[in-house]
């Protein structure tokens, strides 16, 4: 069995109560739950983008708190909802987080750019002349820049149409895939939990209803609360 | 020479409020009693503040000069820290900018032998210096606020990329410098084109030689424009860290305070 990578034990925050799990290397845990069941803030405290109020997390066994701040980050990616790039070019992405780590390497723009599916000699235009599919993906690439050990996506495709949907999960899974990453991904749609995932965490009104196996908990509900919502969904 | 206006002429000045008010009242801009407030209280100010000058310019300049000059810092301090009651030490802060930008003006004007040490020269040209310091500092903060508002998304995908506050901050603190500063670049452009700056205005009307008005004039403008600057960076510089916390986590506007 894979190591132990992120320990929840018994966290508080905002709504969540009383969140207890463990992620294992190359675990994807899709977390899904209706809105304003505290999907976010959880993922949020993965890079310490929010902290517990009551309760500790453990990354690689150790308090998350120990951590330098911005080294945790690079090693635990976000992939916002939205793009959110900054201006100017797309290689001024890519190289946001690298370059203040000192990392970075010619021919990496070229790797990260095929990651995600465009063309090289994008990297010199402006953001603002990309598309709506084509932001994401360089949203995703920026993340990646930074080599994280874990990937944490936040509704990473809920902005975009199906056709484009489809073609960012295929390179999804071919870089997670590719680079063993950790997973943990909010999304809507079961559809593309199942494509995706391999673990599930279905949370309610701040409470974690159901968490294991995805396949089991998307076949085999144990409770009524989640056979209602894969009912609605 | 030494003109002065009568005061019957003073008393028609009621004709130019009339212009306003009437507009307010034709097209019912609920404007009224503001047009009429602020008149009698500019009025007002102004006498109180010429009686005040009055009395000061005939103390010793050590004495009348840091008083003039600390109420016109306390005044636009109040003033300036409204547009930022939701940050903390927003009173402290501009206070402690506005003597900075003064202390320095006022060294380089009597260093650089510009102006003498009397309250004729120092009050006013230090007034227009504080008072323009004041409105830059306001500015930037309006600016900093909204463009922590609007870039939220931006600032969280830096911080998530491992930016520190102060490198996530650097674009919003770029653009509030940017919008502060490009007024005051506009102006030093037009300036004496499109409207003959007020203090040169008024040396002439005062009977002094246009070319030592302008003499003036230059000295004003261009200490103006860098203790504009100055306001804006220190305010931005200062202020921006309160939009996170100690764990370089994005603060809401509605809880930098209890942070702080």
């Amino acid at each position: 069995m894979n190591e132990v990578i992120f320990q929840f034990n018994q966290v508080n925050r905002l709504v969540l109560k009383d969140i207890t799990f463990t992620l294992r290397e190359e675990d994807r845990l899709i977390i899904f739950g209706s809105s304003g069941a505290g999907k976010s803030t959880l993922l949020h405290l993965f890079n310490r983008m929010d902290d517990p109020d009551y309760g500790e997390v453990l990354f690689h066994n150790k308090r998350i708190e120990q951590y330098d701040i911005p080294q945790l980050r690079r090693s635990v990616g976000l992939v916002l909802q939205q793009p959110h790039l900054f201006p100017d070019t797309v290689l001024d992405n890519l190289k946001f987080g690298p370059s203040m780590f000192d990392d970075w390497e010619e021919g990496r723009a070229e790797r990260l750019m095929n990651y995600v599916n465009l063309p090289i000699d994008y990297i010199n235009k402006s953001v603002d002349e990309l598309s709506g599919g084509e932001k994401q993906r360089v949203s995703l690439a920026r993340t990646l820049a930074n080599k994280p050990d874990v990937l944490l996506l936040d509704e990473p495709t809920s902005a975009l149409d199906d056709r484009n949907i489809e073609a960012i999960e295929e390179d999804l899974i071919k870089l997670i895939e590719h680079n063993r990453l950790t997973v943990v991904m909010i999304t809507h749609s079961m559809d593309q939990a199942k494509r995706i995932g391999t673990k599930g965490l279905y949370i309610e009104e701040g409470q974690v209803i159901e968490y294991g196996d995805l396949n089991q908990l998307l076949e085999n509900p144990n409770t009524d609360q989640l056979k209602q919502f894969l009912h609605k969904s | 020479m030494e003109r002065d206006i009568p005061t019957y002429s003073l008393l028609l000045l009621i004709v130019f409020v009339m212009i306003p008010f009437t507009i307010a009242y034709i097209y019912q801009l609920g404007l009224k009693k503001d047009i009429i407030w602020s008149t009698i209280r500019g009025t007002l100010q102004l006498f109180l503040i010429g009686l005040i000058l009055t009395y000061l310019f005939d103390l010793p300049p050590l004495v009348g000069i840091p008083i003039m000059l600390s109420v016109m810092i306390l005044v636009a301090t109040f003033h300036a820290r409204k547009k930022g009651k939701e940050l903390p030490y927003i009173f402290i802060t501009i206070l402690v900018g506005l003597i900075g930008v003064e202390i320095i003006v006022l060294s380089m004007w009597l260093g650089f032998g510009m102006i003498s040490f009397t309250p004729e020269e120092v009050i006013p040209m230090s007034g227009m210096v504080i008072g323009n310091s004041m409105v830059a500092m306001g500015l930037a903060l309006e600016r900093l606020k909204s463009e922590f508002e609007q870039n939220r998304g931006k600032l969280l995908a830096a911080l998530s990329l491992g930016a520190t506050p102060k490198h996530a901050a650097h674009m919003s603190i770029k653009k509030t410098l940017n919008a502060s500063l490009i007024p005051n670049i506009d102006q030093l452009k037009t300036i004496g084109l499109v409207q003959l700056p007020g203090m040169m205005t008024g040396l002439i009307l005062g009977g002094v030689a246009p070319i030592i008005a302008i003499k003036y004039q230059l000295v004003i403008s261009i200490s103006i424009f860098s203790s504009v600057s100055l306001s804006a960076i220190f305010i931005s510089m200062v202020m921006y860290r309160f939009f996170f916390n100690k764990q370089m986590q994005l603060l809401n506007l509605q809880d930098i305070k209890k942070n702080g």
